[in-house]
């Protein structure tokens, strides 16, 4: 490079720049990868909770597209996109008449009726799509959303009240209330109460196994046993009448094609008028919809309902892997830095440790199968457990297990921030502390731990979010599609270790591949997977600010 | 110092002080811990100490456990006696065995049957085989359908009572009841020729009973089927054997007809009836002698009753088939034509009849299993291993119903051998003369009969035969395979289905996924560390290290779903938009530098040092879409092919690709796994080649700047050399997680464990393989074992590559010290 006291009007280009906007294009491919995937999970994941206009599709009569030998439908709009023409003839024809075909992807919902979620038609098939303000869209309890036009109630005295009736909306909201509420009341009955004889008439049966022959020992079982009966068959007959009350009243829908047909109330868990929903309707349905999603369960396989259970397991399942991790990491981090003798054998274990962070999950859930739930689970069961062998009580996957397992996964993670956090605490507190005549475990407790707290949280807010959202373990010890209960409820001992438990990172994957219709299944997935993605987010962002104050704090205190 | 200290404060304690009073004045105790504090102190430096060691050795313990679970796959098998008893001196044509090893048989010469209790000291139970079987009546009787009642084994002189109540009108004369003998072990008959030319089927029932304590008895009972006449009529059976494949048994015979032998089959069916099985109809006879090129001296038949294989004097080994009601000659073929004495010594099936084990005269143990030739469409025999050869001539053969092991030996040595591996699982000189050998149907138990008539029983361990370095790591020629194969099959249809446990092609796998998640990631990771550490303006230092560190924490299991059911859809159809994609961004890139650093300087200063990125966020957003919608146009130019279905002719890249290079193209493939498997490999390249290069001495950069570098001249030049160590480490450490990766690979590939480095298809890796078949393999089992195997592959390679990158990286932190 020449050397010029006035700056030239054409300066020489600097060797090299054009290389740097190569590497500047490295880094803005990397910032639009992380923006644009989270961007992409954000509005998927939270579009299904929009209620979108409804439209009604007519099929032009002379168009091989009919949904069930019907020309016209209804459904919600899912996508719509120019076909790709890999023929060369057709692509030419498109393009010489400048119209590229069109093709719209529809939800009709009615799968009762329908036998499919999903409907594709051509653009060029399509006569018109209007929005009518009266189609109602019916959410149930079984085969998904339904979409048409009320024709009235059909009432359990045998009266109707036509849609006409201005009593029908009124009538037809309070039945809703009632079901909904009878609903609630079943399921109270059916998995509480019902749920709790249940688990008493097995540990009495597993008593009975143990007491064999002894009839002294069998006499109160048994009558403890009918009591429950008696208890269990009052219980069942409620049930069965608030079962039968679901379906007294039906309600009269249409489809957009023309056939009528009925719906028990107790089917029916909400409906709206999609169409008729100003834009803070629209908020509120969207809100209430996302509620829904966090404090329900799942039904239909997974693919409508909440996912609350997965929720609840996850939580739990990190809660006790945390539990498990945060005193052995400290120790082990606190004995390799403060206690023992540094030197060529310690250095090499600090590495072995740190390089365990490294190995990959799966190969901790291997470890986690064999040791824990078969050697430790088999052992805990044949001393304890015998009376219900062969069925496995702790032989088979369970939360503890799952715990266990991601907790010895992410104790290296715990153990190195520790390390860390331990190691740039200035050697001048220790001294003063020394100085003062601390032992050395009072200034280890007083002095050295208290500073070290936020590094150590660090290390644990991102082991945490680590196992929160490993799932290739968890799939070999114990998490399962479908928990029947949580793993903390009301039965003694309030505390379930052993139970299979649901998980939302497993919940996707489940959804995604094991369930039957994957593309009615994809809202749900992006729907959790937006959860899911928030949750680590936020455990990480949490991490990444700790972190920052950290080293702003000992920035400052480095003198 | 301070336990001196310490020592000196606790005498004092001792002694009954009287405290001084609390005042201003200063006193030696002022200076004292309290012996509470030191109680605590000492207890926690020990609690840590122990408690610290007991973790890490808790964690690191992951990798003993895991050893101990593959140790057993590399033992070869143990065997033990167990128990010797002395039998009746007699010559002893076969021996046969329960499942359990408890009651094993001999018969006679003269047609007595001992059934030798094992649990009860050899205690022996003899029924006489005339008295079971029965003539062949002129008309078939119902009563010869019957099952036999169990013979009374507390009683062992006690004749069978069928025989009893309907004694036969004429079995063939006593001295010589039959001619020729086999036993099937698998259906667990006994086929019988008679000097006269009949045969008769004698099936041994074992039923095993069960006490409350768990005990159990094993009880025999035999069911005789009637002599029938096969064959040439009255010409002596010298050779015999029997296939059962249940509905239908084929019985193969060689009859002595004057100096000359002569082959018939005959094909058995059985008529079902409402009570149960009928008797047996002898079919249409087949006369095989035309076909015969040599004297037959062996016969065997296939289990499936399909097959048979005879073997003649001279050596030569004559493959019929039957197909339909018609024997064809399928194949002659000498097993062992290469040497200097081709008599074969002993030749025979192998379980799943698809094999046959053949040794020579001298030794030489050969396998010919069934495979279609080149060119061919029929399957024939071929050999397909070559044993480690036995000290001389096999005198017994007997293999095991379990899997493809088999027993063989001369007299002296017993050899026990897999197939499948073609290794020698155990041998040894035994301390007698070995007459007769079987392997229990267990395999865990091994029977011999000496030539002085005793029974030795002896222990067999040998959990997992079909391992070995070479079935892991090698090449094995599988059982109807052309050609040695590289293969992971864990699972088949069929009981004699033979496990494929090869790794290799999972380590292909494994291989290929790291190999595009590298070669998409290692690019865009590096640009961005080298840019984020020297040129990016420090002010957006603060967003962008978290910005990337999140992407490191995106779950693994969101990634594989958006790669699979989002992304594969979408550029399953788009390839050329990638493919314009990945040649348009960088050369965007170098040429919108190139011109703009060619603008005049004021023009320049309107995008500050530092700042190129921020311009690139919507360039690149631009230039992927104009991309995406140029796809199709690049399509039509350059990827055009003839649809074979149609005829049409068709822009479509997911046929061009296979046309074009004869490889397959899946929706679910390499390019979306390495594509996706970046999002997990780049953060942490980035952060760490990050870290590397901005802690590279601050001096050698201002020096490198002062002298007159340009900036990129001091980045390439000064810096990249100095942190070339930690960039190293850095691609390790990404290659180390890339490897590991498991629900991205599970998820979005087809999970086919092929061996080719096709970008557009798929493959099985060693951890999705781990998380797919892990939950169903029994606990203990060799595939349980083989998949541990597969997770120390992944724990090694992990830890191995993690440990280089971490020496390299305390190298460097060396180095700059010293700068």
């Amino acid at each position: 490079m020449e050397t010029t006291n006035k700056t030239p009007r054409r300066a020489k280009r600097g060797v090299g720049e054009p290389f740097i906007w190569v590497t500047a294009v490295g880094l803005s491919l990397g910032m639009l990868m992380v923006v644009g995937l989270l961007a992409l999970i954000l509005v998927n994941g939270t579009a299904v909770f929009w209620p979108d206009r409804v439209e009604q599709v007519n099929i032009r009569a002379e168009s091989p597209f009919e949904l069930r030998g019907k020309k016209v439908f209804a459904g919600r709009l899912v996508k719509k996109q120019d076909r790709i023409l890999q023929d060369i003839e057709a692509r030419e024809a498109a393009e010489r008449a400048g119209v590229w075909p069109q093709e719209f992807q529809y939800f009709v919902g009615n799968k009762d009726a329908y036998g499919l979620s999903f409907f594709y038609i051509d653009g060029a098939a399509i006569a018109a799509r209007e929005q009518p303000r009266d189609i109602a869209q019916l959410e149930r309890l079984e085969y998904g959303d339904a979409f048409g036009y009320f024709v009235g109630l059909r009432l359990k005295d045998g009266a109707t009240i036509p849609a006409g009736d201005p009593n029908f909306l009124p009538q037809l909201r309070a039945l809703n209330r009632e079901v909904n509420e009878r609903r609630e009341e079943l399921s109270r009955i059916e998995k509480g109460q019902i749920g709790r004889i249940n688990h008493q008439l097995q540990r009495l049966a597993l008593r009975q196994k143990e007491a064999g022959n002894d009839a002294a020992a069998l006499a109160p079982i048994e009558a403890e046993r009918q009591e429950l009966q008696t208890r269990y068959e009052t219980l069942a007959k409620t049930a069965g009448e608030l079962r039968a009350r679901q379906s007294e009243n039906q309600l009269v829908y249409r489809l957009p094609a023309g056939d009528e047909r009925t719906l028990p109330l107790g089917q029916l868990i909400d409906f709206r008028f999609p169409n008729q929903l100003g834009f803070f309707e629209r908020t509120s349905v969207f809100l209430h919809g996302i509620w829904k999603f966090l404090s329900e369960e799942p039904r239909e396989a997974n693919t409508e309902g909440g996912v609350f259970p997965a929720i609840f397991g996850t939580f739990v399942m990190t809660l006790l892997m945390s539990i498990a991790v945060t005193p052995f990491g400290i120790l082990a981090a606190i004995y390799l830095r403060e206690y023992a003798k540094q030197g060529v054998f310690v250095r090499s274990v600090r590495i072995a440790v740190n390089n365990l962070a490294g190995v990959p999950s799966i190969v901790f859930g291997v470890f986690g199968l064999g040791f824990f739930v078969y050697f430790v689970g088999g052992t805990i069961d044949s001393l304890f457990y015998s009376a219900s062998l062969p069925t496995p009580t702790f032989g088979t996957g369970g939360i503890l297990w799952a715990s266990l397992t991601l907790a010895l996964m992410t104790v290296p993670v715990v153990i190195v921030a520790t390390e860390e956090a331990l190691s740039s605490i200035s050697r001048g507190m220790r001294e003063a502390s020394l100085a003062c005549g601390a032992s050395k475990w009072q200034t280890m407790q007083r002095i050295v731990l208290p500073a070290a707290v936020p590094g150590i949280l660090t290390g644990l807010i991102l082991a945490m979010a680590r196992g929160a959202g490993e799932v290739a373990p968890l799939m070999l010890v114990g998490v399962v599609k479908l928990a029947p209960n949580l793993p903390l409820d009301m039965t003694f001992p309030f505390f379930h270790l052993e139970r299979k438990f649901m998980h939302l990172g497993f919940h996707i994957y489940d959804l995604g591949f094991q369930s039957p219709d994957s593309e009615a299944a994809k809202p749900m997935v992006f729907a959790t997977t937006a959860l899911l993605i928030g949750l680590v987010i936020v455990l990480n962002l949490g991490a990444i600010l700790l972190r920052e104050r950290l080293r702003r704090k000992y920035a400052l205190g480095a003198f | 110092m301070r336990s001196r200290f310490s020592a000196l404060e606790l005498s004092r304690l001792d002694m009954p002080a009287t405290l001084p009073p609390p005042g201003p004045e200063l006193s030696e105790e002022r200076f004292e811990a309290s012996r509470a504090t030191l109680f605590v102190d000492g207890f926690m430096t020990h609690f840590i100490k122990v408690g610290g060691v007991l973790v890490i050795a808790a964690v690191l313990g992951i990798f003993v456990f895991i050893l101990f679970q593959i140790l057993p796959l590399f033992q070869g098998a143990k065997v033990k006696p167990v128990q010797t008893v002395q039998l009746p001196e007699q010559q002893y044509s076969v021996m046969g065995v329960d499942e359990w090893a408890e009651l094993p048989f001999l018969v006679s010469a003269e047609g007595k049957m001992r059934f030798i209790d094992l649990q009860q000291e050899g205690k022996i139970t003899e029924i006489d085989l005339a008295t079971v079987t029965k003539a062949a009546p002129a008309a078939p009787s119902p009563a010869a359908a019957e099952p036999e009642t169990p013979a009374d084994s507390a009683a062992p002189d006690a004749a069978p009572a069928p025989g009893a109540a309907a004694p036969p009108p004429s079995p063939p004369a006593r001295a010589a009841l039959f001619s020729a003998i086999s036993y099937n072990a698998r259906k667990q008959e006994l086929a019988l020729g008679s000097p006269d030319g009949r045969v008769a089927i004698v099936a041994v029932n074992y039923t095993t009973a069960f006490a409350e304590d768990g005990s159990r008895t094993v009880n025999q009972t035999l069911e005789a089927g009637e002599w029938l006449p096969l064959g040439r009529p009255g010409a002596p059976i010298t050779g015999i054997d029997v296939g059962d494949a249940s509905d239908a048994k084929l019985i193969g015979v060689i009859q002595q007809v004057g100096d000359g032998a002569e082959v018939h089959a005959v094909a058995l069916t059985r008529k079902r009836t409402l009570l149960g099985g009928g008797a047996l109809t002898a079919g249409q006879s087949h006369d095989l002698t035309p076909h015969l090129t040599g004297k037959p001296v062996q016969i065997h038949v296939s289990s499936s009753a399909n097959a048979i294989v005879i073997v003649t004097a001279d050596g030569e080994v004559e493959y019929f088939f039957k197909s339909g009601e018609q024997f064809e000659l399928r194949q002659v073929f000498k097993p062992f034509g290469d040497l200097a004495d081709p008599t074969v010594a002993s030749i025979d099936f192998l379980f799943g009849d698809v094999s046959l084990v053949a040794t020579s005269i001298s030794g030489q143990n050969r396998v010919f299993s069934l495979y279609r030739q080149a060119g061919s469409n029929v399957r024939t025999f071929g050999q397909t291993k070559e044993f480690e050869p036995l000290p001389g001539a096999a005198t017994f053969y007997t293999s095991s119903l379990r899997n493809k092991g088999f027993l063989t030996g001369t007299a002296e040595v017993a050899s026990l051998r897999y197939s499948t591996t073609e290794t020698v699982r155990w041998q040894e000189k035994m301390p007698f003369t070995i007459a007769r050998a079987v392997i229990s149907g267990k395999y865990d138990r091994i029977l011999f009969l000496d030539k002085e008539n005793r029974l030795h029983l002896y222990s067999l361990a040998d959990p997992h035969p079909e391992t070995s370095w070479r079935a892991l790591f090698g090449k094995i020629w599988y059982e109807g395979y052309s050609h040695p194969e590289y293969e992971w099959q864990s699972t088949g249809g069929t009981d004699d289905f033979e496990p494929k446990f090869s790794l290799v092609p999972l380590i292909i796998g494994t291989l290929k996924g790291t190999l595009y998640a590298m070669v998409f990631a290692v690019p865009i990771a590096l640009t961005a560390a080298l840019y984020a550490s020297q040129f990016l303006h420090s002010r957006f230092r603060a967003v962008v290290k978290p910005i990337m560190e999140i992407m490191a924490s995106l779950p693994s299991v969101v990634l594989g779903f958006l790669a699979a059911l989002w992304l594969a859809p979408l550029i399953e159809t788009r390839v050329p938009s990638v493919i314009l994609m990945v040649v348009a961004i960088p050369l965007t890139a170098f040429g919108f530098g190139y011109l703009w650093s060619g603008l005049p300087f004021g023009a320049r200063r309107l995008i500050p040092a530092g700042y190129e990125f921020i311009v690139f966020l919507p360039i690149v957003v631009l230039v992927t879409w104009v991309c995406w919608h140029l796809g199709p146009a690049f399509e039509k130019i350059a990827f055009v092919v003839t649809d074979p279905a149609t005829g049409a002719r068709v822009a479509d890249f997911r046929q061009w690709w296979p046309q074009a290079t004869g490889a397959d193209f899946q929706q679910r493939n390499s390019l979306v796994v390495g594509f996706v498997m970046g999002f997990a490999v780049i953060p942490i390249i980035f952060t760490i080649a990050e870290d590397a290069l901005s802690n590279v001495p601050l001096s050698l950069r201002s020096a490198s700047l002062a002298l007159g570098a340009t900036r990129w001249q001091t980045a390439r030049s000064v810096i990249l050399p100095t942190a070339s160590a930690g960039i190293f480490s850095a691609l390790m450490i990404g290659l180390g997680r890339a490897v590991g990766e498991t629900m991205i690979v599970v998820m979005a590939t087809g999970n086919t464990p092929i061996m080719d480095l096709n970008i557009f298809s798929g493959m099985r890796t060693l951890s999705a393989n781990i998380a797919v078949e892990l939950p169903e393999a029994p606990v203990n089992s060799t595939f349980y074992r083989t998949l541990f195997l597969g997770a120390m592959l992944l724990f090694l390679a992990t830890f191995l590559v993690n440990t280089i990158a971490e020496v390299m990286r305390q190298r460097l932190r060396e180095k700059y010290k010293t700068v």
